[in-house]
This record gives C-alpha cells, sequence and structure tokens, in this order.
C-alpha cells in the first residue's frame, strides 16, 4: 500500500515537473507566420491600420508546381489606437495565431512617416518575438498596405523579395542600404537626424495583387527601392534620390560597391568605374563656434568599361582619370551635404559625433544644432585609386583624329 | 560521518559562476554610462581585498562558518544576534536571484508560463543538489565552468564576427566620465557582484587546502572580473548607452541582432542557458550559506534537514517580495545601497579589526 502510494506520488510530481514543460507550447500547425508588418495612419484619427503579410505554408512550398492554386502570401489588416491592439484585433479575420519572430520586415506608409514615427517602434524592444534587425522600409507615394500586396516575381516571399532587392542593391549600386529597426532607434534616441530607405511601386498596385500580373515576362507592376527618406525628429520632410542618397551613404561610410561615370578625354562620363572599396572617416569639431566636418574617403575602383579612346596604360592618363573619379565621388558627396543641410538635418550622425569626441563642444551648440549643421563647412578630401583595368589595357575603339 | 571536503579547482570554478551569476546578464553599474565596463576593473581591487579578509577570517578560523567566528571573536552576546541577520539576508538575495530568474525569463520566452511554476522547478533542482551535498554541488560546479566557458566563448564570438562591435560606443572615455565610473564601482560594483562572496565564508571550512586559499580565490576573482568586463564591454558597443541603459536583459537584446551570413541567428538559447545555469549556482551558494549558518546557530546537527525549509522560504519570497519587476529593481537599489554594505563589508572588517586587537592585547581566553 505504502509502496504503491509513494509510487503514485513521485509519478505525479514526474509528470509536474517534465509536463510544465509544455506551458508555452505553440504548435507551429497552429501559427500564422508573419513575413511583414505594415503601418499606416488613418485619415484624420490617432491609430494605426496594421497590414500583416502572412505566410502561405500550402503554397509557398519550394517545389515548383504546387497543388494549390492559392497566392503565397494572405494579407490581414486591423485598425486600432496601439498596434499590438491591432494585431490582437487581427485575430478576427486569422484563423491562427500570429507569430512574429520571423518578421523580415516593417513597411511605414508615406503619410504616417509625414505624422512621425517616434511611438512606433517600442513594440519592438518591448516584445520578445518582434526583432530588432527586421529592416524599416517607407513606401513612397503609396501606402505601406499596397506594397504588402504586391506578389513579386523570383522569390515567392514577396517580403523577402522586398528585403533581398534591398540587400542587393546596397551591395552593388549603394544609393539604399538596410536600415533596421535597431538603427531607427538609435537614430531617434541620438543627436542627430536619420534616413530610411524608400520603396516604391511601379505600375498599377491593384493589379499586382493578382496571381495573374506575375503570369507574363515583363510583369506589370513591380516595386523599386527608391532614395533615402530624410526624417526629422522622427517626422518625414524629405526625399533624397539619385546622387544625393549615394553621397549620404558615402559620407555614413555605408557604401560596399558602386558605379561611377567619369569623363574621357573626349567625351562626357562614359568610362564606368566600379569602386569595390570604400572607406570614410569623419571628424567633427568647432572652430570659432562654427561646426567643421572633416570628411575623408578613400575609395578604390576598376575600370570596367570605355565609351571611347583612353590609352590605359599610360600614368598619366590613369592620374587624370583618378582626379576625375574623386572630383565626382566629391560632387555627390557636396550635393548630399547640400541639401540636408537646405532640410537643416544632420543625417550624417554629425552631431553624435561632436558629442561623443567633443563634450564640451557640444554642449555650446546643443541648443540649436540644427542651424549650426546647417551653417556648418564641409572640409572634403577623397583620395581615388584606380586598381585595375580588366582584361584590356588600350581600348579597340580608335583615337579621335 | 566524513566531513566533505572540496579542491582547489572547485571552489575556483564555484566563485567564477557565483561571480557571473547574475551579474552577467543583467545591467550593473548604470551610473557610469559607457565605462561601465571600467567600473567593473576599478571595483576588482576591493574585491579582491575584500576577499582576502574573508580568507584571512577563514585562517584564523579553519573549522567555523561565519557566525561560528562571529561569535568566538564579539562574544556570544553580540555575535549571535549580528549573526542572525545574515539569516533573512541570506534567503532574500537568494529569492531575489531567483525572481530576476523568473523574471527574465518569462519577458524574453516563456511568456505564458506562470511564475510559481519556473522558480518552483528551479528551486527543486537546488533543494535536490543541495541535499546531496557540497562536494556534489562543487563537482557540478567544476563540469558547468567550462560549459559557462565555452558558451560564451561561442556567443562573444558570434557577436564579434556578425560585426556588431562598435568601439565608437565604448570610446573616448572623457576625465569626467572616470570619476563617472570609480563612483559606480565604489560601493555598487564593489558589492554586487564581489562583495557578495561573503557567502563562501560558509563554504570555505570545507576547503581541503589551506595555503592556497588566497590564490585561488584571488585569481577565481580576477578571472570573473575580467569575464564580466568584456561581456558588458560587447554588450555596451553593440547597444549604445541608450538601448543598455533602458533593457532589462541586454545580453538577450544584443544576441539577438546576430545574424551570420543569414544562418547563424537566434541564439537565445544560449543566452538563457547561461542565465539559467549562472543564477542555479548563484542561488544554491546563497541557500548552502543560509543552511549552514542557520545550522550553526540552532545547533542542527545535520544541515540537510534545513535545505526544504530554506528552500521554500527563498521559493515563497521570490513572487511574494515584489509587486512586478520594476518595483523589484527599486526594493533591489535599496537593499544594495543600505543593506548589502553592512552585512558584506563591515561585519567582515569589523571582525578582522577586533579579532586583530584581541590578539594584540591577548583578550582570548
Amino acid at each position: 500500500m505504502k509502496a504503491k502510494l509513494a509510487l503514485l506520488l513521485a509519478a505525479v510530481l514526474g509528470c509536474s515537473l517534465v509536463l510544465s514543460g509544455c506551458w508555452n507550447s505553440r504548435e507551429l500547425n497552429e501559427l500564422a507566420i508573419v513575413s511583414g508588418i505594415g503601418l499606416d495612419s488613418l485619415d484624420g484619427k490617432q491609430g494605426y491600420r496594421v497590414t500583416f503579410q502572412i505566410i502561405n505554408p500550402s503554397s509557398s512550398a519550394q517545389t515548383t508546381g504546387s497543388a494549390s492554386n492559392q497566392p503565397p502570401i494572405i494579407v490581414v489588416s486591423a485598425t486600432d489606437r496601439t498596434i499590438f491592439g491591432a494585431l490582437r484585433k487581427a485575430s478576427r479575420r486569422a484563423t491562427r495565431q500570429l507569430f512574429f519572430a520571423h518578421t523580415q520586415l516593417v513597411l511605414i506608409g508615406e503619410s504616417l512617416a509625414e505624422k512621425g514615427i517616434t511611438s512606433v517602434f517600442d513594440i519592438f524592444e518591448r516584445s520578445h518575438e518582434l526583432r530588432l534587425n527586421s529592416a524599416v522600409l517607407v513606401s513612397k507615394g503609396t501606402d505601406a498596405a499596397s506594397v504588402l500586396k504586391l506578389l513579386t516575381t523570383l522569390e515567392s516571399m514577396p517580403s523577402m523579395g522586398l528585403l533581398k532587392k534591398m540587400q542587393n542593391t546596397s551591395r552593388v549600386w549603394g544609393e539604399n542600404r538596410k536600415v533596421t529597426v535597431f538603427e531607427v532607434i538609435n537614430g531617434i534616441t541620438g543627436e542627430s537626424d536619420f534616413t530610411v530607405n524608400g520603396v516604391e511601386i511601379v505600375g498599377d498596385a491593384a493589379e499586382g495583387e493578382k496571381k495573374s500580373s506575375l503570369e507574363q515576362s515583363d510583369p506589370m507592376v513591380g516595386s523599386l527601392m527608391s532614395g533615402l527618406g530624410v526624417f526629422k525628429e522622427g517626422k518625414l520632410i524629405g526625399w533624397l534620390n539619385g546622387p544625393q542618397s549615394r553621397g549620404t551613404q558615402w559620407v555614413l561610410d555605408k557604401i560596399n560597391e558602386t558605379s561611377i561615370n567619369i569623363d574621357s578625354p573626349d567625351m562626357e562620363e562614359d568610362i564606368a568605374v566600379n569602386i569595390f572599396y570604400s572607406k570614410t572617416r569623419v571628424k567633427v569639431e568647432l572652430q570659432e563656434g562654427k561646426p567643421v566636418f572633416h570628411v575623408h574617403i578613400s575609395e578604390e575602383g576598376i575600370i570596367n568599361e570605355t565609351g571611347g579612346f583612353v590609352d590605359l596604360s599610360k600614368e598619366d592618363e590613369l592620374q587624370e582619370l583618378q582626379k576625375e573619379m574623386a572630383e565626382k565621388t566629391a560632387a555627390e558627396v557636396r550635393q548630399a551635404v547640400k541639401a540636408a543641410q537646405d532640410m537643416k538635418t544632420d543625417i550624417f550622425n554629425f552631431g553624435n559625433e561632436l558629442k561623443r569626441i567633443h563634450p564640451q563642444s557640444w554642449e555650446t551648440v546643443k541648443e540649436d544644432w540644427s542651424a549650426a549643421f546647417a551653417e556648418g563647412e564641409l572640409d572634403l578630401k577623397v583620395d581615388a585609386y584606380i586598381r585595375s583595368t580588366g582584361m584590356r589595357l588600350k581600348p579597340y575603339i580608335p583615337a579621335k583624329k | 560521518m566524513r566531513k566533505e571536503v572540496i579542491g582547489p579547482f572547485q571552489l575556483f570554478a564555484m566563485i567564477v559562476l557565483f561571480e557571473l551569476g547574475t551579474a552577467v546578464v543583467v545591467p550593473i553599474g548604470l551610473e557610469s554610462g559607457h565605462a561601465v565596463w571600467i567600473s567593473i576593473l576599478l571595483a576588482l581591487p576591493g574585491g579582491i581585498l575584500l576577499y582576502l579578509v574573508y580568507a584571512y577570517l577563514y585562517r584564523q578560523f579553519p573549522d567555523l562558518v561565519i557566525s561560528g567566528y562571529t561569535r568566538k571573536i564579539l562574544g556570544k552576546w553580540i555575535g549571535w544576534p549580528l549573526s542572525l541577520l545574515y539569516l533573512p539576508v541570506l534567503t532574500y538575495n537568494g529569492s531575489r536571484n531567483l525572481r530576476e530568474a523568473g523574471d527574465l525569463l518569462i519577458s524574453s520566452s516563456y511568456d505564458r508560463t506562470p511564475i510559481f511554476i519556473i522558480n518552483s522547478i528551479m528551486v527543486i533542482a537546488v533543494m535536490y543538489i543541495l541535499y546531496q551535498g557540497i562536494e556534489v554541488f562543487s563537482r557540478t560546479a567544476e563540469i558547468y565552468f567550462w560549459l559557462i566557458v565555452f558558451m560564451g566563448m561561442i556567443a562573444n564570438f558570434v557577436v564579434i564576427i556578425a560585426g556588431l562591435v562598435q568601439f565608437k560606443n565604448l570610446f573616448p572615455i572623457h576625465p569626467g566620465e572616470w570619476v563617472e565610473a570609480l563612483k559606480s564601482a565604489y560601493p555598487n560594483i564593489w558589492i554586487f557582484p564581489y562583495g557578495e562572496l561573503v557567502c563562501f565564508t560558509a563554504i570555505l571550512p570545507h576547503f581541503n587546502s589551506k595555503n592556497k586559499i588566497r590564490k585561488t580565490g584571488a585569481g577565481a576573482i580576477a578571472l570573473s572580473s575580467i569575464l564580466l568586463s568584456f561581456t558588458h564591454a560587447v554588450e555596451m558597443s553593440v547597444l549604445g548607452e541608450d538601448i543598455y541603459s533602458r533593457t532589462t536583459f541586454p545580453m538577450f537584446t544584443t544576441i539577438t541582432l546576430v545574424n551570420v551570413a543569414n544562418f547563424l541567428q537566434r541564439l537565445d538559447a544560449l543566452v538563457i542557458l547561461t542565465l539559467i545555469i549562472g543564477v542555479f549556482f548563484k542561488m544554491s551558494i546563497y541557500c548552502y550559506a543560509a543552511v549552514s549558518i542557520a545550522a550553526d546557530l540552532f545547533h542542527v546537527k545535520e544541515p540537510r534537514r534545513l535545505v526544504i525549509p530554506v528552500g521554500s522560504v527563498v521559493l515563497y519570497s521570490s513572487f511574494v517580495s515584489a509587486e512586478n519587476f520594476p518595483l523589484h529593481m527599486n526594493d533591489g537599489k535599496v537593499f544594495l545601497e543600505n543593506i548589502l554594505p553592512l552585512l558584506c563589508a563591515v561585519i567582515p572588517v569589523l571582525l578582522f579589526v577586533v579579532h586583530h586587537i584581541r590578539r594584540r592585547f591577548g583578550w582570548y581566553r
């Protein structure tokens, strides 16, 4: 009797020890994996319209020609004053509980960005499911929901597609970069302002939601990484495009690889140089109460294409081209700094840098840093090197007589 | 009954695990901003000096725990009530560790499990190992020491190769910040985690090579201080001062940012394991110290019989001591500033001084 009782007790204790580990169990087939979140503002009301891009497991399998004809994603949205409220409210439309640990992307609608995004990211810090390294994008000229609804070619997961597009272009072209939630939070709390990648829709957004839009070789609709949105005090105040946004990246030392066209002796911009290394050093100091930004860029490139005759075997010619390359780079950087100064927005972390190195000088200008920044002087130095000319020295193109 | 003994490396491992315990996962020394890693190193000499005081007292009374020699030195009438003070403080501090672990586990992954379940599972493990005795416990520490070192190396390594470390978050350190760093080093970091080693006064009587006591302890403290400082420097350099100062669990936040080549990511489990292992050892040592001091004060022949009561008290007070985590942290601050210094530093130093005086004038009968 006693032995039986002891056995029973042991079993009960053992079970309660082992089974209490299952308290938090959530099975895979009861989760709806959210791959992207879109945030839009509501017209005239406080609060958010939150859109979730949910992976549809039955049609996102790797095998081609999967049985189901459903699109690879399902989009669900809900509105509430808070983001968390909205994501709980979305349960009225979703059959499974939303699961956020695999969220790759946070899209912010342009109108919300203009209203201000300062309070948006708290949930990303506080929640243990949402990750701080999900990428942030601002949809340009449209709302976040329509970007999330777009289906993509090549990548079956649209969020993955956007993310890869962003990483790809930042790796080889350099006008954009992957901005994470973590960086945005640091931008909001820091002394400087910040920039966020933009994405725009080319074509008819409504068409892009249909699977049929993918059934032609030139998809009718697509998304395009487009410029950097400039945020001042958490509000979107303008966009930097083309050379301005690449110049910004240059100052921030975020250029990985890019290509610039430089002038040959006979023609403008007909030599393509692939810059494969670039390093930027920034020093900020106050001279007579006025900030001076010392920016020193070192870059190395390969000549990948010439449109006219240049004798690349001659040192003088190469020196000339290197000078040209440095000038083109400097021009882009100057454009970027000028654009930022016109907007009175320090997107280059100069404020943080000044505070870090010269805290005493910082004290004197911190009251009105935006104005001081706009008055600041740029001391730019670019060292450009051409390391190689590819498989040929002289081009086959004959020299002009 | 044979006396239980522990060897030098076992003691070394126990001290390192105890020091790392919770200090490696929670933010410490917030007053010093980004110079926290310097504060930790600045507090090291003080920590070693304090340990040498404990070691000296042990060498004078090799068979007694702290309550024993307190009574010898200060006399029964002052010594007994004074050492009684250690009981609530040790159990409360043990329960604080448990509470922290439980809360961090809940907020980082077990969001739907009641804290009672998490804490009681941990307490059951602690009670079990203490019931087995200090020898078993020290052998466990020996194994887990390597595990912790190994995991720490992996975690730091991936954070570094993921390119997350930004030295600009650590440097430069301006003159004013050195002063701040010193202020947060003494007394706060000096007491937590170094001063907490007062628990080891209950473990030292089992140590088997009296002559190695100083070297072993000082070495272990120095190693743990370097590991702590390095880990906190990495966390600070990854997160930046702002996020580091707001997060409840900086190590967890740091590791979630890791993404090496899109495949080495979500290493949260490493941090959770570090937390659980660290807290397990720290709490066990607190409980053990409470058990042996209680056994000594109340003349309990078999200290083992006190393990279950002490464990239950620790479990109970872990969730009734504070309503919520912010309150718990505030309590901790008051506790650290007002109560712990008395027991960790003032009483041992007092004992040291009184013992010297009494010996000098031959006032021992």
